[in-house]
């Protein structure tokens, strides 16, 4: 099975705003405490992971967030949030920085009308802000766009907003049903037919003034299919890595397998069970394999891009020139190497069979013989003496209580 | 003076718990085996399907001479121990009541597992009189119709019929082994668990005790969680709430022995039991096969037959033997696999304290007793010190 890249924890559904595009309930699901998130960060390092982001909702309106961050980094992984920018103040920057987060996500819809329209008033200029104040702290911005019927139109202005206010990627994604309860309202952000040319004339633009400004954008070939898609055509992804890479939180710990087929598909909870027991139970990787022999509805959603870049011969090698750029740097190769090792001996641990010596075929005896030395490995000289190291403190201790206890008398 | 001696088992405990927590993490062998399963051999009655042990081992049977040499032997322990009579089938066997006469007269505490299906008046009685303290027979269901699906057709009948038989026999006497059922808890049988106590209430049992299922295939620890028997999602539902009720039953009215926490079925089932909680200390019990093999739970520490059972647990083969087990990633919370209480030093330690407070003793003898402990305490260090060098 492969290694699990990326945990998405939508860790509140609070949100400080009222998009158009959105009407999921706000706060109506229970919130998991600090301690819980710091179990399932740490069972996403032992699983191998890179990433973990926080969603929401909004992130920042949880107290929690930087120390969660700060875990997150301690533990190795690298953290991004996705915000809307509204409580990115100079304060919170500071703390944002503090707690040594890679990338911040700000959602900017385009210009200053289209955003606050879709966003609610005064959401535009806060954006705008919260880049700046990020700019100003040194911390990596992305502009993350929904793009829909309303907003096509501004994608090259994004690009120029990005470059002026220092971000270094703008993110596409099209407008998805998935928050939408109401579904009536799906035609209002769709595309009709004759629109498809102008939204391809846009994202020509696009691309060209993204290679002008020197800022990075999602991989080509998924840009070229925003157009088709947005017009109401499914997309049937038959290798989608979401599935596999990616594992999507709610607020109340329901892990999903991927945040558009959530519906009566939960994998666990990650309040009662560990994430760890989660990822590798049989019962997820069920699910999963449901789906993929269904098939399933096909989306845009910015987790798949990375799929999508792979059939792109260009975007594969641009992903390799990055790769290379960012092994140059020793702390991560260190950090690939111990994910690596991690992930080796998760998978021996889970092999491991161990075998008893009633009669049986020769390959029983041999597996036996094998388990024997690796016994005989796994609990060498160096672990009993750690342990014993251990006990001799502990047993100091108790010698005092007892001591105490005889003074008592 | 009762007091004193209640202290002085104490310590004993105290002592006995040092030893196996000790042997476990230094691996070295301080304590004798608590537990010491003889399987006389590996025929039976029935061939039950979760139970594949009739398949190995077929032409082995352990010689009556062989077990009283090995009573011999125990009997000379200073050392609290109980020997439990296995098979197979055990009553399949004529010597039997020879074997238990024998330990009766070495003054060795023994307990015998059946599937009650030979155990008719006469064998009751004889059961009764033979100096055992624990005869366990196992009932897997309250209905005849599960107990024979996991069994054999007319199981059910047999067994509840031993059991009366055993308990009619007891009043009869007025003294005898304690009778007791095993129930094994698995897929078939989990909505009647907790029936089954009121069905062994019914047949005058006087402890119940639940071990979960061992789907055994070609070895012991081969316990597959795709087998037939194993409960799937919707089935420990049902154990959590079955659990419940047990746990209020034997608040109440104790007659139910768990070895322990219940719950731990349930993750045990779900695959979820930790390393931490679930702590199978390989120096507490020992087995000795038909094949004259004694071993603890994998590979073999000696044979029997070329040399004493005290030299059997000290082999080096015993040494490697534990510290595979010591990694051994599937539970089986068996009942062997009851545990002294050895779990952390703090723990014994704390319990001893406690105890020592709460008794009524002169606190002359107490102070002893404390000091006694606190040597013990430096003895292990010492020794865990010698370890590291």
């Amino acid at each position: 099975m492969p290694n699990l890249k990326e945990v998405i924890i939508s860790i509140t559904n609070r949100c400080n705003l009222r998009c158009r595009m959105c009407d999921i309930p706000c706060g109506e699901i229970d919130e998991l405490p600090t301690s819980r998130w710091k179990d399932v960060i740490k069972d996403a390092c032992r699983l191998g992971a890179q990433t973990v982001v926080f969603s929401g909702g909004e992130p920042l309106l949880r107290e929690d967030i930087y120390e969660l961050i700060f875990f997150t980094k301690e533990n190795g992984l690298s953290a991004c949030v996705t915000s809307n920018g509204v409580l990115i103040d100079d304060r919170v920057a500071g703390r944002l920085y503090d707690s040594g987060v890679n990338v911040v996500n700000v959602s900017v819809e385009g210009t200053k009308g289209t955003h606050d329209f879709l966003r609610g008033e005064g959401g535009f200029d806060k954006a705008i802000a919260a880049l700046k104040e990020l700019k100003k702290h040194k911390i990596e911005s992305t502009v993350a766009s929904t793009v829909s019927k309303y907003n096509y139109a501004d994608l090259p202005y994004l690009l120029k907003l990005a470059g002026d206010n220092g971000a270094t990627t703008v993110r596409l994604q099209p407008f998805n049903v998935i928050f939408l309860r109401d579904l009536r309202r799906r035609k209002e952000f769709l595309i009709s037919k004759a629109e498809i040319a102008e939204v391809k004339e846009s994202l020509r633009n696009f691309i060209e003034l993204s290679q002008k400004h020197k800022i990075s954008t999602n991989p080509l070939n998924y840009l070229y299919k925003i157009p088709e898609y947005l017009s109401g055509k499914e997309f049937f992804m038959q290798q989608c890595g979401a599935l596999w890479y990616s594992c999507p939180i709610n607020p109340n710990g329901d892990v999903f397998p991927c945040w558009v087929e959530a519906k009566n598909r939960l994998v666990g909870n990650v309040g009662e069970q560990s994430l760890y027991g989660i990822w590798l139970s049989k019962k997820r990787l069920k699910i999963i394999k449901n789906i993929m022999k269904k098939g399933c509805k096909g989306c845009l959603m910015s987790c798949y891009d990375e799929a999508f870049g792979e059939g792109y011969s260009g975007a594969r090698v641009f992903g390799k020139i990055k790769k290379i750029k960012r092994f140059t740097d020793g702390k991560k190769i260190i950090n690939k190497v111990r994910q690596f090792l991690k992930g080796a001996v998760i998978r021996f641990r889970l092999r491991y069979k161990f075998y008893s010596s009633y009669g049986g075929s020769w390959q029983v005896i041999l597996k036996r013989k094998l388990c024997g030395m690796f016994g005989k490995v796994a609990s060498g000289r160096k672990r009993i003496q750690d342990k014993s190291a251990d006990f001799s403190s502990e047993i100091a201790c108790l010698k005092k209580k007892i001591e105490r206890e005889i003074h008592l008398l | 003076m009762q007091e004193s001696k209640e202290l002085i088992d104490y310590f004993r405990d105290f002592e006995v718990n040092l030893a196996y927590y000790f042997s476990e993490k230094l691996n070295r062998l301080l304590a004798k085996p608590r537990w010491i399963f003889i399987s006389l051999s590996h025929q039976c009655t029935y061939n039950c399907q979760m139970c594949g042990v009739v398949n190995i081992l077929k032409d082995y049977q352990i010689s009556t001479q062989e077990v009283k040499k090995v009573f011999d032997e125990i009997s000379g322990w200073d050392w609290d121990f109980t020997v439990v009579i296995t098979g197979g089938e055990p009553f399949l066997r004529r010597d039997v009541f020879e074997i238990f006469r024998y330990a009766k007269e070495k003054g060795i505490r023994v307990e015998a597992v059946s599937n009650g299906a030979l155990i008719d008046q006469s064998m009751a009685e004889k059961i009764i009189s033979s100096g055992l303290s624990n005869i366990a027979v196992s009932l897997d269901g309250a209905k005849e119709g599960t107990h024979d699906l996991i069994r054999e057709n007319g199981a059910f009948r047999k067994a509840t019929q031993a059991i009366k038989n055993l308990s009619d026999a007891k009043k009869k006497s007025g003294s005898g082994p304690q009778v007791s059922v095993w129930t094994t808890i698995m897929k078939e049988n989990i909505g009647e668990l907790f029936d089954i106590i009121g069905l062994s209430r019914k047949l005058g049992v006087e402890c119940l005790v639940y071990h979960p299922v061992i789907v055994a295939h070609e070895d012991m620890q081969n316990t597959s969680p795709n087998a037939r028997f194993w409960p799937g999602e919707n089935d420990i539902e049902r154990l959590t709430e079955q659990v419940c009720r047990i746990l209020d039953y034997q608040k109440k009215n104790g007659f139910i022995a768990f070895l322990h926490n219940p719950f731990f079925w349930v993750k045990h089932f779900r695959g979820e039991l930790t390393r931490e909680e679930w702590k199978c200390n390989p120096f507490v019990f020992v087995n000795i096969g038909p094949d004259g093999e004694v071993r603890s739970c994998g590979a073999s520490f000696g044979n029997m037959k070329n040399m004493s059972l005290g030299e059997c647990l000290n082999t080096k083969e015993a040494f490697r033997s534990r510290r595979v087990m010591k990694g051994c990633l599937k539970p089986c919370l068996q009942t062997c696999w009851a545990n002294p209480d050895a779990d952390s030093l703090i723990g014994i330690v704390n319990s001893l304290i406690r105890q020592i407070r709460n008794s009524q003793a002169d606190k002359i003898t107490k102070k002893k007793i404390l000091s006694m402990a606190l040597a013990k305490l430096v003895f292990y260090e010492e020794m865990s010190q010698k370890c590291q060098t």
